[in-house]
């Protein structure tokens, strides 16, 4: 797998403040991600997980504070930081294949009036392949489950050969598979240097697989390896009333997500 | 706070007292309560020459509009509300006067100049799609001996509504008609200028009817096949009429004033013909303009016609 | 049989309204198609109505009707964007309101033209056979030009047309493009009035698209089998409205509609019939 990066991807933030719709959904928030680093971003409903990501990218005004990557300003990079939502607000009827949406990925670095080229397929190739959809590569993307849907877009955020990727509850409503997928793409990045931050509800997941985690509750409440962060007193500050001590065992009901969708089991 | 009420009263009184002085000024009839309306402006100065002194004629469809798709605007029904003597042209022209005579309701004269008159048929050689075939040829105008029928027929119909002004009317009919008469010598000295195989009328519309059967001129064709300007040739039509002009060997396509020449074009890149714009058929021109009476319009057309085709 | 092909094209009219109606059909058909993916049906009618003003200001001052037509339709395209960019509008509710005032407009402008609008009257329902050299080359120009900026703009177009927050992602100017192609479209529909009119246009735009969005999977299929269907339809309805005497384009659109149908019932997949043989399979 070629390793296009160059720079340390690090990500500031100092001080974000961004608003929603007149109310502000986060506060104050400052931390530094070090290249490569795998960070699970967890917290209940509308603790700002998305607007955070949203703010990153730039479909969300920030209010105050800054925004640095590799210490230069957000504007400054066009297609750095690649972004999966949650659910895709796409036309699902729209003419496109798989391949096509997947390409789209590349057309941030063609520019305007240039076309794709060798290179260009050969990396959408390569992206169909680690996702494990390069036989769904012909299919029109309203034909396939919302699994591959999801699967599909992560390969488009990875034909953008991003230096940051922002993934938004990947793991939240599709199928084994697909879930299966996004861990062994995790792994796959690891080495890469590529910056993760990932969105979950799943604790345990967040616990078991990620060095760094960062707890939200519209302002950061922890930030760091989940044995500082996931502590009772963290969780009560984060959770609140959805937190509940049974003893010395502490039990969140999350109202997110319905208990017959699997919340991470292989 | 009631105090102004009868500070106002007094303003608004005035104002109404003014406003139906006003309503009157500037016109001294002979006879005030004759109102003429005549539909179209060739008709006005008609009816102008035999009601000569004793009332004024208005025209209804203004200048240079067509009258066989012509919309009465509110204002056009009060005014036809408020004649009293309503010349029209009749035989289909005006489409749009029963429903606008039913709106502006009350009594009038109302005078169908060419009521009575025969309707022609096609003329041998000549070609028009079937259906066309119902409507009646409105256009008896052009000839002016059919003018001198409209002529009676306004005289009578003035004379019913203005028996008081009957002497008056007579003479100026009569002398009218001699003028038309007049007019009839000259447009056959005209037309004699005219080799008779050049003697080929093509047209935007079917409205030299009776001008071509008084005259000797065939009709090769139009380029809108109808005698109302408001259809559109289709493809075969078209193609029918260029081939009609190539066969006939016509020199000329006349165009009525102010109706666009894209097709007549189309027509003179096909088949060379030369493009003759700006004849007065359904209305005269302004005051400044060449053709500012029924007289000068058929003069007009007659030159415009004789000078293409000679 | 040959002779049946090449009769109406002895006349010059029926060779340059031939010419006219392909280019025309082919410029609608793939312009057209973000018609029809983008729900832009009604926009598309709407602007097509919304040229009468500009038409009438323009015979009024003695000026070129075509770009009368032009300049209304961008002021009303590029006002339906500003209502409807703000929120407080849906965009449906803003083309409702603009297109029932330009219309309005029109009507009155319209109504105080006095002397013979027979000029007026093709605008509404076209005027193939009166397509002069001058007309074919403006034609041709502005065509060039959409479909030019088309093919330039094709990925741009494709991303903020399927997913917006990537083209927010990647930074792509989504309003400008947005406006882009309205513009196209404004171009489109004028450069269309010619062959169809303002009451036609809108079904040149849309039936081609959504026949062709029966028969593929993909955008640039898409679009060239939408302009096949273009060119079918121009040519066909042409000569059908020669061969029958009637109006030339009611006929084109007449015959697309056709095609439509045809490829409704029977598309591979999608069609009807075919929709009903599998249910009928699956039955048993």
């Amino acid at each position: 797998m070629s390793n296009s990066l160059l720079e340390p991807a690090r990500l500031d933030l100092d001080g974000v403040s961004v608003a929603y719709n007149g109310a502000p959904v986060l506060r104050d928030v400052t931390l530094q991600v070090p290249h490569g680093a795998q960070v699970a971003v967890v917290g209940p409903n509308g603790a700002g997980k998305s607007t955070l990501f949203k703010a990153l990218v730039g479909l969300l005004p920030i209010q105050r504070g800054r925004v640095l990557i590799h210490g230069r300003p957000l504007r400054s990079h066009q297609d750095c930081v690649a972004y999966v939502p949650q659910r895709e607000e796409v036309d699902w009827h729209f003419p496109v294949s798989v391949a096509d949406v997947v390409m789209m990925g590349r057309y941030g670095r063609l520019g305007w009036v240039r076309r794709p080229g060798a290179a260009d397929r050969a990396v959408v190739a390569r992206c169909l392949e680690q996702l494990g959809i390069a036989d769904l590569a012909g299919r029109p993307i309203g034909e396939l489950s919302g699994g591959q849907q999801q699967r599909v877009f992560l390969a488009r955020a990875l034909a953008q050969e991003p230096h940051i990727l922002l993934m938004d509850e990947p793991f939240t409503g599709v199928d084994a598979a697909t879930q299966g997928a996004v861990l062994q793409l995790l792994e796959q990045l690891e080495p890469m240097g590529v910056t993760v931050l990932v969105s979950t509800h799943d604790l345990n997941l967040a616990a078991a697989r990620f060095k760094q985690v960062l707890l939200l509750n519209r302002s950061v409440v922890a930030y760091g390896p989940p044995q500082h962060v996931l502590t009772p007193a963290h969780i009560t500050v984060a959770f609140g009333g959805q937190a509940l001590f049974l003893g010395s065992e502490a039990v969140i009901v999350d109202q997110c997500c319905p208990p017959d969708l699997p919340g991470g089991q292989p | 706070m009631r105090q102004w009420w009868k500070q106002v009263l007094p303003v608004v009184g005035v104002v109404l007292w003014l406003a139906s002085a006003c309503g009157g000024a500037g016109t001294t009839l002979s006879s005030p309560s004759l109102r003429i309306l005549a539909a179209e402006g060739f008709l006005a100065d008609i009816v102008q020459n035999v009601a000569g002194d004793r009332a004024p004629v208005d025209t209804l469809v203004p200048l240079g509009a067509d009258p066989h798709t012509f919309e009465p605007t509110p204002q056009d029904v009060a005014r036809i509300a408020e004649s009293t003597v309503l010349v029209v042209n009749g035989a289909g022209l005006e489409a749009w006067i029963e429903k606008t005579l039913e709106n502006a309701g009350g009594q009038r004269t109302v005078i169908e100049a060419a009521a009575g008159l025969p309707s022609r048929e096609p003329g041998e050689g000549e070609e028009t799609s079937g259906e066309h075939h119902d409507e009646v040829d409105p256009h008896f105008w052009l000839d002016p001996n059919h003018a001198i029928h409209y002529v009676e027929r306004i005289r009578d119909g003035l004379i019913q509504a203005d028996p008081a002004g009957r002497e008056v009317y007579a003479r100026n009919a009569a002398a009218y008609i001699a003028e038309l008469q007049e007019l009839d010598r000259w447009i056959v000295e005209q037309v004699a200028r005219v080799p008779p195989a050049r003697r080929l009328l093509v047209t935007n519309h079917e409205s030299f009817g009776y001008f071509a059967d008084r005259y000797g001129f065939r009709l090769v064709g139009a380029i809108v096949p109808s005698v109302s300007t408001g259809a559109a040739p289709s493809a075969q039509e078209l193609a029918a009429l260029v081939d009609r002009v190539r066969a006939a060997g016509a020199p000329a396509v006349f165009l009525e004033a102010g109706a666009s020449p894209q097709l007549a074009e189309q027509l003179a890149r096909e088949t060379g013909v030369r493009v003759v714009t700006g004849l007065y058929t359904h209305s005269p021109s302004g005051p400044a303009g060449p053709a500012p009476s029924y007289i000068e319009m058929i003069r007009y057309n007659t030159l415009a016609i004789v000078e293409a085709l000679q | 049989m040959i002779d049946w092909l090449v009769r109406p094209l002895s006349y010059g009219f029926m060779q340059r309204g031939l010419a006219a109606s392909l280019m025309v059909g082919i410029l609608c058909a793939v312009v057209g198609c973000y018609v029809v993916l983008r729900s832009m049906a009604f926009l598309g009618d709407a602007l097509a109505h919304a040229v009468l003003p500009g038409v009438a200001l323009a015979y009024l001052l003695g000026g070129n009707l075509l770009v009368g037509a032009l300049i209304a339709a961008l002021v009303v395209a590029l006002g339906i964007g500003f209502l409807s960019r703000r929120g407080a509008v849906k965009e449906d509710t803003a083309i409702g309101i603009l297109f029932a005032a330009a219309l309005s407009l029109g009507v009155v402008l319209i109504s105080t033209i006095r002397t013979y609008a027979v000029d007026l009257t093709h605008i509404l329902f076209g005027n193939v056979l009166g397509v002069s050299s001058t007309d074919l080359w403006l034609i041709g120009g502005l065509g060039a030009v959409v479909l030019a900026t088309i093919a330039l703009l094709y990925k741009e177009f494709l991303v903020v047309s399927f997913d917006p927050v990537l083209g927010a992602t990647l930074r792509l100017p989504v309003a400008f493009l947005r406006t882009t192609l309205l513009i196209l479209l404004a171009l489109t529909i004028v450069v269309s009035l010619q062959t169809v009119g303002v009451g036609l246009v809108a079904a040149m735009l849309v039936t081609p698209g959504a026949t062709a969005y029966l028969l593929t999977r993909r955008l640039f299929p898409m679009m060239l089998l939408a302009a096949g269907v273009g060119i079918v339809s121009s040519v066909v309805g042409l000569y059908l409205s020669f061969y029958l005497d009637v109006a030339s384009g009611a006929a084109v659109v007449l015959t697309a509609t056709a095609i439509f149908l045809l490829a409704f019932l029977l598309a591979p997949r999608r069609g009807w019939v075919w929709a009903g043989v599998r249910r009928l399979r699956a039955g048993r």
